[in-house]
């Protein structure tokens, strides 16, 4: 679906979604809304697998933020997030929004 | 009989308690915390544990209706009590309801970057404040253990100043206005440089990569992670806000790890680094975030840039634990 120097994502079909493997910052956030318009899936949830990342920055985390809250229906379910990664959107303020759905596994993988 | 009458003025009132030993604490606060409670105020108490532990045993029952926190942990990093205040007053003062609060964020021991900072939150507090609804902060400071220029500094960041069970307004309170300024003044330098390294848009993750391995150098790695995020957006705003680029230093201090990012930016919000994102704004998030996972930020615009230090202890919070005084 995407890859640069830091980051790779992949399509997962069981349950059908991304994979984000590696670092996303400022310079590589892009990725996230591209990967899912690309990846053109249709209305229902769609589930991201974060357990692959070993970094996430906030313009990251803002463009997960805004895929969940561009989508009509059906939610951005989160998996694997690391620990780290699930402090910084309580810390900011993003971790309870209706349409992006933390949940608590190792990963959708 | 109160010593305390009620301020006329219906506005944030910020006034300094100077205190000599026990005595003259707990005559300073404990008919201002029950006058309060009798008038119906919500009351919030953030104090050491010893000093918390004093108070509920002098105000008996009244004690049941006030709110303590302790100090060492909220005032940790001293720019994380001003959101705890933002807190207490939202939560309890609806409708314009009549608050009071105690904070003592200044004890000996405070390490010569929390003072400064410190000193920089009760100015702050002017700011954060002074435009909104009434209530009513009293600032304990110890002057048997002060140094004098601590209590000459409260003289200027509080309107008003408790002496002896006499209060009056400070002839040399800097103003609402200058409140916000105090951060144009430079920070001192360091002494050995471990790191250094200048960056484009192009080097976050190399920046990542530095604070990473000075971390593990360290012996903070268990806190790597929390510095390594909390940096890489302040790298984040020089390259976005701060003219494209910046540089990055690293040293040691006797408890923590430095690091430092310089760029060309300009910044004039104050307040900007201690005011909770709401969840729907686009407000910016990354010194907010920073003073949440890191012991202490220290933030100053100066005419030729913006310098953000970020400082992370080796043993957090250890030495600030207020010792148990001895009367």
């Amino acid at each position: 679906m995407y890859a640069d120097k830091h980051l790779v994502v992949t399509r997962t079909e069981a349950p059908i979604g991304l994979y984000f493997a590696g670092e996303i910052d400022v310079t590589n956030s892009h990725a996230v809304a591209e990967s899912l318009c690309n990846a053109a899936m249709d209305d229902a949830d769609i589930h991201l697998d974060l357990s692959g990342l070993s970094f996430c920055d906030i313009s990251g985390i803002r463009s997960l933020v805004d895929a969940a809250e561009a989508r009509q229906t059906g939610r951005l379910m989160l998996h694997g997030l690391p620990d780290l990664l699930q402090t910084v959107m309580n810390v900011i303020g993003w971790s309870d929004l209706p349409n992006l759905q933390i949940c608590n596994c190792r990963g959708a993988r | 009989m109160s010593t305390f009458p009620a301020p006329s003025a219906e506005k944030f009132r910020h006034e300094a308690l100077l205190y000599a030993g026990w005595a003259e604490f707990v005559a300073g606060t404990v008919p201002f915390i029950r006058d309060g409670v009798r008038a119906g105020e919500p009351v919030l108490v953030v104090e050491s544990v010893d000093k918390i532990e004093m108070l509920r045993l002098a105000l008996s029952d009244d004690a049941d209706a006030v709110l303590f926190a302790d100090m060492a942990e909220v005032g940790a990093n001293p720019a994380r009590i001003i959101p705890a205040w933002h807190d207490f007053v939202s939560r309890h003062g609806g409708t314009g309801r009549r608050l009071r609060g105690i904070g003592e964020p200044i004890w000996k021991g405070r390490s010569p970057d929390e003072l400064i900072e410190c000193q920089r939150h009760e100015s702050l507090l002017n700011v954060a404040f002074g435009h909104g609804q009434p209530w009513w902060l009293l600032c304990p400071y110890d002057t048997e253990k002060l140094d004098e220029a601590v209590i000459e500094e409260a003289r200027r960041s509080h309107e008003f100043v408790t002496e002896h069970s006499h209060v009056q307004t400070s002839n040399i309170f800097r103003g609402l206005e200058a409140s916000g300024a105090p951060f144009d003044v430079p920070l001192p330098e360091p002494g050995t440089e471990i790191g250094r390294m200048a960056f484009g848009p192009n080097d976050l993750a190399a920046v990542r990569a530095m604070v990473a391995r000075h971390a593990q150098a360290a012996g903070i790695e268990a806190r790597a992670a929390e510095l390594v995020t909390a940096l890489n957006e302040v790298a984040t705003n020089s390259i976005r806000h701060g003219g494209g680029n910046g540089t990055l230093r690293v040293w040691q201090e006797d408890s923590a790890l430095v690091c430092e990012v310089r760029d060309r930016g300009r910044f004039d919000r104050p307040l900007v680094d201690r005011e909770r994102p709401a969840p729907s704004s686009s407000a910016p998030r990354g010194l907010w975030l920073a003073n949440q996972l890191c012991d202490l930020v220290q933030i100053r615009s100066l005419p030729d840039g913006t310098v953000v230090r970020l400082h992370m202890r080796r043993r957090p919070q250890q030495h600030l634990r207020v010792v148990p005084e001895i009367n």
